[in-house]
């Protein structure tokens, strides 16, 4: 592992992480392309790696048509690519349907849900693939879950030779160690890894506890710490509306007590967090710097934060990146 | 997993449109209406009376229909602009995130530091205004408690030492009132928003109601002085000052009336929360811009009707070119305008309270949301280590970013006293020059967009390559039309030097510490950094490839 003096201190470990990428292909491929530019000896990409958007795309004699945006986007068969391209550049899975198959998914939430599981798996095998491919065989790769991906998806990435899945585990980076934990406490969408923060407590305990008291850690917990200007969301009102104070948006913090209370009891070296897409931010509790390096997928725009780790278990330095 | 029962785009037509998975923070819900609210709680709306009154000393010879106008047209090209801003971008974020994505990171940098340093000059004028307006407010306050010691006071507070300590006062309630929860911070701001709307309105009425006769024997009555209206006339007449209208005026005047407009597009800060955030804002922003023409002009042509222009004309210089004289025929505050001639009309004292805090209340509204703002620049140029990470530090206690709020208190406090020790300019002309240079900061951002990231345009991929072409070719058009307008603003500051001010050696190096602060800042943090072995900044914004 290349390390160079900075002072006293000689680097060991440089992350590269990533977060939220819902799908977008555009991202992801930018988030391995990170390995060049950055250097980094790991590559993380923390939960929310499933995309939120499902747009059908129909058949219409010699051409394909789908709505986005309020627009018709209609285009001839031979040019399915570019259109498929513009969709999944935002993140959204197009699927080729027939009018009859529209109605089906129009009228059966089952189907739309298996479809959308279908899609999600069928990126993640792409996305393992693109690693197995792209990726320097000496850089790590670590993706692990947040609470909009599907427990459907774990599998295939947990199958995968090259990528690394520690989802509700701990790893081992060389002198640190990270835990890594995709739950959150509950949000009004009643997402698939959701629970309350008395059992969110437990189980970051039951990762934390057994670790030796003088153990370099790492969190790459997907919720980020209450009220600590990494998890500022709008409020929302009982219909999921944004409430307004002052001719505003009121902001709320909407993180994790029992994060924080794990960082104040921890102290791990760094934190690692995401979910919150606009609070991209930095902050310190305690002797840990925590890291939002927020999201911004949909405009086919990677934020990211380079992390550098001293041997003596301290942060060297860190830079938040926007690629 | 859940779906969502709504398709976001609806399920019109033959083809189906989006089907969203039911995820967290889907929220885009901002319809039209709360993004006209946003943008019109963001404008000042009792500044009018200053911007009325500085333009009318600074060009006597002015009408404010056409300014008026001329304003509204260039903050329509601008809407245009950041329109097509917010289409390629559509988070929240502003000029300093369009300039790093688009143009350069490094400008982007250098931008948003020169928009914080801007921002924190803003605040200290703001303050200033607030006491430069305390006069009228205690003589205000006096005539409603009947008090002539609050009356008289008002006369002892107005020298330059008064007008620093007073607005000091105002940056220390505001910063006070930043340390609370976010959610008192907005409901006090909210609270004063609609004092000052209902101040607003109720002068409308008063004025309405009243007649040019009824205005004249009440500043008679106010005056102590049975020929009041037409003394100040003649004292304007015999102190040269000019009576009229002349285009001349009326086109270099234009840049008061965009600063008047200043925050009406601001629902685009929201861009992430609005629902199909082009034509939301789009449509909101033209609403809100008409209702602020109507608004103002309908303002103006009662002020007009019952005041008469060329009384407004000759208070306005001779209060400010000879105020010994002035004072002599009135103790009306000369520069309070339209608030001033709501008071001396009405008898209520509930609308004599509501004029005489108008001002200084919407000051503190503004200046709180200011240090919103500006705390969350500092913010983003911490995150980029352009400054230290403790300046986004924030407290275990209150949960306020107590340390980017005291560097906004104390910068903004140094602000005040060369605002009201040194002569920097006329603190209105460079309030516009800034709000002109963000403008042009989003022009340039627009005019770059089509060329540098055309990827983040797209039209519906169902058109030709020519008319994606002749998209792309509008979107530089209106970027490099909404400059155009931002650089005509700046020179017609800057070549009345009647107006701004001859330069002398502070306002050059204020203008050059307020516009050359983030340069300089950006090549000493890079500079430390490298020296130290640290991360190298340009990493910061790598454009990263994604094949």
């Amino acid at each position: 592992m290349p390390g160079f003096r900075q002072g006293k201190k000689r680097r060991v470990l440089r992350l590269f992480f990533a977060t939220d990428l819902h799908g977008s292909e555009v991202c992801f491929r930018k988030f391995l392309a990170a390995a060049k530019v950055y250097e980094p000896d790991v590559l993380i990409l923390g939960g929310d790696f499933a995309g939120k958007g499902l747009l059908p795309v129909l058949r219409r004699g010699e051409s394909w048509s789908a709505r986005l945006d309020g627009q018709e986007l209609v285009v001839p068969l031979a040019d399915y690519g570019r259109l498929e391209a513009d969709i999944t550049r935002r993140g959204f899975y197009p699927v080729q349907v027939t009018a009859e198959e529209l109605d089906r998914l129009n009228s059966d939430r089952d189907l739309l849900d298996d479809l959308f599981r279908d899609q999600i798996r069928a990126q993640a095998r792409r996305w393992c693939d693109l690693v197995s491919e792209r990726l320097d065989p000496r850089i790590r790769c670590i993706i692990t879950p947040g609470n909009d991906d599907p427990v459907a998806a774990d599998e295939i990435f947990e199958a995968s030779e090259r990528v690394e899945f520690p989802s509700f585990r701990v790893c081992d980076l060389g002198p640190f160690a990270m835990a890594s934990l995709g739950m959150v406490p509950y949000t009004p969408w009643n997402t698939e890894r959701e629970c309350s923060e008395e059992e969110l407590t437990k189980l970051i305990d039951e990762m934390l506890a057994p670790l030796s008291a003088d153990a370099k850690c790492i969190l790459n917990f997907h919720s980020p710490p209450y009220s600590s200007t990494l998890d500022d969301a709008p409020e929302l009102d009982s219909t999921l509306k944004p409430v307004i104070r002052g001719g505003r948006p009121s902001i709320v913090p909407v993180g994790s007590h029992a994060v924080r209370a794990a960082i104040r009891k921890y102290q791990p070296v760094v934190a690692l967090h995401g979910h919150i897409h606009e609070s991209r931010g930095v902050q310190k509790i305690g002797r840990t710097l925590c890291i939002n390096p927020g999201s911004d997928y949909s405009s086919g725009v990677l934020r990211g934060a380079v992390v550098d780790l001293a041997e003596d278990g301290t942060c060297l330095d860190f830079l938040l990146t926007t690629g | 997993m859940a779906t969502s029962d709504v398709s976001a785009y609806g399920m019109s037509g033959e083809t189906g449109g989006l089907f969203i998975r039911q995820t967290s923070g889907l929220v885009r819900e901002l319809g039209i209406p709360a993004a006209v609210g946003i943008s019109l709680a963001s404008v000042a709306v009792v500044n009018t009376f200053i911007n009325f009154n500085a333009g009318l000393t600074a060009f006597p010879k002015s009408d404010m229909y056409l300014p008026l106008l001329a304003g509204a047209i260039i903050w329509l090209a601008a809407m245009f602009a950041y329109r097509y801003l917010l289409r390629a971008v559509p988070r929240a974020g502003g000029e300093y995130v369009y300039l790093s994505r688009i143009v350069s990171p490094v400008v982007g940098s250098i931008a948003g530091l020169g928009i914080a340093v801007v921002f924190t000059y803003i605040l200290s004028t703001n303050a200033h205004f607030a006491a430069a307006f305390t006069p009228f407010m205690l003589s205000g306050l006096g005539s409603v408690f009947h008090s002539s010691a609050i009356a008289n006071a008002a006369n002892s507070v107005t020298s330059d030492a008064w007008v620093f300590g007073l607005s000091l006062i105002v940056m220390v309630i505001v910063a006070a009132l930043s340390l609370s929860s976010v959610k008192l911070v907005a409901r006090i701001i909210f609270g004063l928003i609609l004092l000052q709307l209902i101040a607003f309105v109720v002068l409308i009425i008063v004025l309405a109601a009243s007649s040019r006769s009824d205005f004249v024997s009440a500043l008679a009555t106010y005056s102590h002085h049975p020929g009041a209206y037409q003394a100040i006339i003649s004292a304007g007449k015999a102190s040269g000052v000019a009576f009229g209208t002349s285009i001349a005026s009326m086109i270099a005047i234009i840049p008061f009336m965009v600063l008047n407009y200043n925050g009406v597009l601001y629902s685009y800060y929201v861009g992430g929360e609005l629902r199909r955030p082009g034509r939301t804002y789009l449509y909101a922003s033209v609403v809100s811009i008409v209702v602020l023409v109507v608004l103002w002009g309908g303002v103006w042509a009662l002020l007009r009707a019952r005041v008469g222009l060329p009384f407004m004309q000759a208070q306005a210089n001779l209060g400010a070119a000879d105020p010994t004289v002035y004072g002599k025929i009135t103790n009306l505050n000369s520069v309070a305008g339209g608030l001033g001639y709501g008071m001396i009309l009405t008898s209520n004292p509930i609308a004599k309270l509501l004029f005489a805090t108008a001002v200084p209340l919407a000051e503190i509204a503004v200046n709180l949301a200011f240090v919103t703002v500006t705390t969350r620049v500092l913010f983003a140029q911490a995150f980029d280590r352009l400054l230290p990470v403790r300046v986004a530090k924030v407290g275990e206690r209150n949960h306020a970013p107590n340390v980017a709020i005291a560097i906004v208190v104390i910068v903004g406090a140094g602000f005040c006293y060369l605002t009201s020790f040194v002569n920097l300019s006329n603190i209105v002309a460079l309030q516009s020059l800034f709000m002109a240079l963000v403008l042009l900061a989003g022009g340039v951002a627009a005019a770059f967009l089509a060329s540098r990231r055309p990827e983040l345009l797209t039209t519906g991929t169902g058109g030709s390559e020519a008319e994606r072409q002749a998209f792309l070719r509008k979107v530089t058009i209106v970027g490099v039309l909404t400059t155009v307008l931002a650089l005509f603003t700046i020179f017609e500051i800057l070549s009345h030097t009647s107006v701004y001010g001859k330069f002398s050696a502070e306002s050059i190096v204020t203008l050059l510490v307020v516009l050359g602060a983030g340069p300089v800042i950006y090549l000493i943090a890079r500079a430390i950094r490298r020296q130290r072995n640290s991360l190298d900044l340009s990493l910061a914004m790598h454009e990263l490839p994604p094949e």
